[in-house]
C-alpha cells in the first residue's frame, strides 16, 4: 500500500456550493485512504454550526432546493449527511478560533467532534500535507 | 470473471461510487474480488485511481450496455 498522504482544505465561504465541494473532495480523499483535514474559517465557519442549512450564493439561493433535489437524484446526500459521512470516514474538522470570536460563535454552537484552533496550528498540518486546497 | 460480491453503483455520480466502493471493500476479506458496476463516465478514471492509491488490484475492466464493470481484488 502506498504511504499515507495528507490533505489540508481551507473553507472560507459558507454557501451551499462551497459546502458541498469541501465535503465531496474531503470524503473522496478519505475514501482513498488519504488523511483529510478541513479548516473552516470566516463564513465557512457557519457550516459547522448545529443545524446549518447552507444556501446557494446571491440570487441563486432560490434554487438551493432544486440543487438539493438534483443531487439526491444522482445519489448525493445533503450537506448534513455528507458532514456525518465525513466524521464516519475520519475526516478531521477544525474551527478557526478568530472567526468564532468575530462572528460571536461559541463552541457549544458548533457540532460535536470539531477541534478549535488557530492559523498556526492548521498551517502546521498544511505544511506536512502533500496536498492543500482553498475553497472560498 | 470470478467474483465474490457485486456492488451496483449505477445511477450514482462521483464521488458516491468511490465512497461506496471504499466502504464495501473494508467489509471484504483479503484476496476476495468485488465486481463494481457504475455508469458515471468519470468512474472509468476514478476507479483505477482509487485502486492505485489504496493498493488494491484492478484485475479486470469492461464496458457493456452503457455501464462500466470493474473487478477489484482486495490486496490488503
Amino acid at each position: 500500500m502506498p504511504e499515507t498522504k495528507r490533505f489540508a482544505i481551507v473553507v472560507s465561504e459558507g454557501t451551499f456550493d462551497k459546502a458541498m465541494m469541501s465535503m465531496m473532495m474531503g470524503n473522496t480523499a478519505a475514501s482513498m485512504g488519504i488523511e483529510t483535514h478541513i479548516f473552516f474559517t470566516f463564513f465557512g465557519l457557519n457550516l459547522l454550526k448545529k443545524g446549518a442549512k447552507p444556501k446557494m450564493p446571491g440570487i441563486y439561493r432560490f434554487f438551493t432546493g432544486m440543487m438539493i433535489k438534483k443531487m439526491k437524484g444522482i445519489g448525493l446526500e445533503g450537506f448534513k449527511e455528507q458532514l456525518d459521512m465525513a466524521k464516519d470516514l475520519g475526516v478531521k474538522l477544525y474551527a478557526c478560533s478568530t472567526s468564532m470570536e468575530i462572528m460571536g460563535i461559541k463552541k457549544e454552537d458548533l457540532i460535536d467532534d470539531v477541534t478549535v484552533l488557530g492559523a498556526a496550528a492548521f498551517l502546521n498540518i498544511g505544511v506536512e500535507s502533500e496536498m492543500q486546497l482553498f475553497i472560498g | 470473471m470470478d467474483k465474490n460480491d457485486t456492488l451496483d453503483a449505477k445511477g450514482l455520480m462521483c464521488p458516491m461510487p468511490i465512497v461506496k466502493l471504499a466502504k464495501k471493500m473494508k467489509e471484504m476479506p483479503i484476496g476476495a474480488t468485488l465486481e463494481l458496476i457504475a455508469d458515471d463516465v468519470g468512474s472509468k478514471e476514478d476507479v483505477p485511481a482509487w485502486c492505485h492509491r489504496t493498493g488494491n488490484q484492478l484485475i479486470g475492466q469492461k464496458e457493456e450496455g452503457g455501464a462500466f464493470y470493474f473487478y477489484i481484488k482486495k490486496s490488503q
